[in-house]
């Protein structure tokens, strides 16, 4: 059924290149995003990842090719949010005036933005930190604010670079179902960046492998693994294993076609 | 037996105590423990300074006589008197409604041009070498001009001071906003943010600290610009009270001013730094917590 409606996001032919184009950083890069899809994109450092949702966010505009959303170019004004890797809250505002600052920007009267903050931050668990400044939470809390912040415009496109790449282990794990949670609630597009491997298969429907320097699409992976994912665990199962070490193959491939191997160690962490 | 068996026990809780005792004093434990003791330490070594200066004047005045240092006693007395008669209150007068008028122009005036060039870059690159020139002129070679221009009294001395410290708030307010967080900023445009919003909602709340500093660098030199608008201008305020002492060789009453104008000048940086903390919390906070 979805697969007939029309992509929210659609890429074609993308190509972006800084510095006066003596760094390329994407080229000639496809792929469309379906409405509802969760999509990650995985990828050693130096493959674009971030210009790529910055592309799509309408932040910076391609050299060659199209970017559409919604079949229009994209235009931050449209229901599209960005979750960052640090929170970016404003530190002069409240929990709740880092919301009631986005609900303002969407012209949300004054008076009903008062109760969709309390909703918002009953929705990840925060309604009692309502008054306290961002830098009084933890890491984690701050994350939540800024998920809280995105689904504030109610997104039909959620896009998260490395959310959580910056948090420990166990917040990490705790957030990640809360984002499947919230995801199989509102059934937004989501383009995912991620270092994590395990984390690209718990959350996503579709793996983006990309190679770096310039970034291209390397390989496209279907998760086939049972939803929802927040209540149980895939990691036991044996699909699981399979499906990374597939993936794992085209990193190692990668690596024997002349990519740095402290590019992949560094971008995967302790990975075998 | 049981005493050498008490002891024995003893030793070791008492060792417990004294390395938790160090513990406390690491700067992730008792930060505040540490910190109260250093400033106590400090506070006593700033008496014990005072002490030494009122000694010290008392030596310079009893083998040198009272025009080279008046004893401090005679500077006490002098005070109380020039103080109970209302001569340092009427001069405190005089100074302070030229130090508040010329304050509260600058920072306002500051703090709007600021914003102004901060908001418009390429008008803030075009003035840039003329804020640089002026600002870089020292205030008092425009003091002819300004006798020209507003005569010798109150308004050609707050004319004195606004130029003086005019400057520093604009260049720090402009430079607040110029340097905004771009994470932040990034962030509020891909949340659709009009440029409007941008300017007024972001940029400017992030250079509020910038622009405290500027307000307080602003008041100091305000303090400096009162009291040479005082003496090159109509003497009037503490600025001439203190020349008119100093011409008659009035050490005691000379001193008797200064010491006014040390006071006034601290207190004036010390509630601006405080308001500049207050406000500036959550910057200090975020710097702290990374």
């Amino acid at each position: 059924m979805t697969e007939t409606r029309p992509p929210i996001i659609s890429l074609n032919g993308v190509s972006k290149s800084f510095k006066d184009g003596q760094v390329q950083a994407i080229e000639d890069l496809s792929f469309d995003v379906r409405p509802g899809e969760f999509v990650s994109l995985v990828g050693p450092s130096g493959c674009g990842k971030t210009t790529l949702l910055r592309l799509i966010d309408g932040l910076v505009a391609p050299d060659r090719g199209t970017v559409l959303v919604n079949g229009r170019p994209p235009d931050p004004t449209y229901n599209m949010a960005m979750v960052f890797q640090s929170s970016r809250l404003l530190p002069w505002r409240t929990v709740a005036g880092n919301i009631d600052f986005v609900l303002g920007l969407r012209g949300h009267a004054p008076k009903a933005r008062k109760s969709r903050v309390q909703a918002l931050l009953g929705a990840v668990g925060l309604r009692e930190f309502a008054e306290a400044y961002p830098h009084e939470l933890s890491g984690g809390m701050q994350q939540r604010v800024g998920l809280a912040r995105a689904l504030a415009v109610e997104p039909e496109v959620l896009l998260m670079d490395e959310p959580f790449a910056a948090l420990d282990a166990m917040t990490r794990e705790t957030l990640r179902g809360e984002l499947l949670r919230l995801w199989d609630r509102r059934r937004m597009a989501v383009v995912f960046v991620t270092h994590d491997i395990d984390e690209a298969i718990i959350l996503s429907q579709r793996i983006i492998v990309l190679r770096p320097r310039p970034g291209r699409i390397d390989a496209v992976v279907p998760v086939d693994l049972p939803e929802p994912r927040w209540q149980t665990d895939p990691r036991g199962l044996p699909a699981y294993a399979d499906l990374r070490r597939a993936l794992w193959d085209r990193i190692h491939a990668m690596g024997r076609e002349g990519v740095a191997l402290e590019e992949l160690t560094g971008a995967f962490g302790d990975e075998p | 037996m049981a005493d050498q068996l008490k002891l024995d026990t003893d030793a070791p809780a008492a060792a417990g105590k004294t390395r938790r005792r160090r513990n406390a004093g690491s700067p992730r434990g008792s930060a505040g423990y540490e910190r109260r003791r250093s400033r106590r330490i400090a506070t006593t070594w700033q008496v014990c300074i005072l002490l030494a200066l009122i000694a010290g004047m008392k030596i310079l005045n009893t083998t040198s006589g009272n025009l080279v240092m008046p004893s401090p006693e005679a500077v006490f007395w002098q005070s109380v008197e020039m103080w109970a008669d209302g001569t340092i209150p009427r001069a405190l007068g005089e100074s302070l409604t030229v130090l508040g008028l010329g304050f509260i122009l600058a920072s306002t005036s500051g703090i709007m041009i600021g914003i102004l060039l901060g908001g418009f870059p390429f008008l803030g690159r075009v003035l840039d070498p003329y804020v640089n020139a002026v600002n870089a002129t020292p205030g008092a070679a425009f003091i002819p001009l300004i006798i020209v221009w507003f005569g010798l009294y109150a308004e050609a001395k707050i004319a004195l001071v606004w130029l003086a410290a005019v400057f520093p708030v604009l260049i720090n307010t402009t430079a607040g906003i110029s340097n905004a967080n771009k994470d932040l900023i990034e962030m509020a445009q891909s949340f659709g943010a009009s440029r409007w919003t941008l300017f007024w909602q972001v940029m400017v709340p992030d250079a509020l600290p910038s622009i405290l500093s500027g307000l307080r660098i602003g008041a100091a030199i305000c303090i400096v610009g009162t009291v040479i608008a005082e003496l090159t201008m109509a003497q009037s305020g503490l600025g001439g009270l203190m020349i008119k002492a100093g011409n008659r060789f009035q050490m005691d009453r000379y001193f008797a001013v200064v010491i006014v104008m040390m006071a006034l000048g601290s207190l004036i940086t010390i509630g601006l730094r405080l308001a500049e903390r207050r406000l500036g919390r959550w910057r200090v906070a975020m710097q702290d917590g990374g």
